[in-house]
């Protein structure tokens, strides 16, 4: 890997989601909750419609991660918070830049987000995601 | 939900690192190699009925939203390998009228070795009045 530096951006990854992607990670995932597949169900509990699971997001924002460490090896720890949920056909955009770097481990510790426009205003699905990832 | 059974642990159940299921979240996040991270959430998935099915805990997963989720990973998962999952119930807190627990779990290697530790925060809402 290049030299990174405190402040670094991740380059960003966007994606519209569908329904085929909502199906297809709850085959993966074995989440079979019926927020992500029923229309009717999520309508009774609020929603306009189906959502994506929040571990889909999740798993976007971790691609960023890859995308950027190199390999998935790389990545020693993930986490985030769920903020907002996201609807069929919104896109989503996951971002980070690069927090803390420890020389002595040769890890960084980056700060992550997924957020989407809606309706005009920005909502952070991800609002405070972190990483740490093992350096070269 | 009951506070009470904050400290909970639960048998470990078994999860094999299923090569196809691996190839399935590459191929839905873009990644072309390795396990990627968030796979972990299948290993979960193997231990979740435990928890739900739990009468003491008696969490209500109708009302539940997922809060939070972090992996800490000690090294990473390999394609092919057995596991077992170890679940426990982390802390309780009632804030509200809203439950929040924090389930972890453990995925341990063959040789016993906690190869990655994962944390799930469920939301259960207050039920409508």
């Amino acid at each position: 890997m290049e030299t990174v530096s405190i402040g670094d951006q991740l380059p960003e990854l966007s994606r519209v989601v569908t329904r085929e992607d909502v199906r297809g990670y709850a085959d993966a995932s074995g989440d079979h909750n019926p927020l992500h597949r029923d229309d009717a169900f999520a309508r009774s509990v609020g929603f306009p419609g189906i959502i994506a699971h929040g571990m889909f997001t999740m798993g976007h924002m971790a691609a960023a991660v890859v995308a950027w460490a190199g390999r998935p090896d790389a990545v020693l720890a993930v986490s985030a918070q769920f903020r907002a949920p996201v609807f069929m056909e919104e896109t989503i955009v996951a971002g980070g830049r690069v927090r803390s770097i420890d020389d002595g481990t040769a890890t960084a510790v980056l700060e992550t987000w997924v957020r989407v426009e809606r309706g005009g205003r920005t909502e952070w699905p991800v609002k405070k995601g972190e990483a740490r990832v093992r350096l070269a | 939900m009951n506070p009470a059974a904050e400290g909970t642990t639960y048998p470990a159940v078994a999860f094999i690192v299923d090569p196809s299921r691996v190839a399935a979240f590459r191929a839905l996040f873009g990644i072309d190699e390795g396990v990627p991270p968030t796979f972990v959430t299948a290993a979960e998935f193997a231990a979740f009925p435990q928890v739900v099915a739990d009468r003491h805990l008696d969490l209500d997963f109708s009302r539940v939203v997922h809060g939070s989720q972090g992996y800490d990973f000690r090294r990473p998962l390999r394609e092919g390998e057995a596991l077992v999952v170890r679940a426990r119930i982390e802390s309780i807190r009632m804030r509200g009228g809203n439950g929040f627990v924090m389930i972890a779990m453990d995925l341990e290697d063959a040789d016993g070795v906690v190869v990655c530790t994962a944390r799930s925060q469920m939301i259960e809402r207050a039920a409508e009045a």
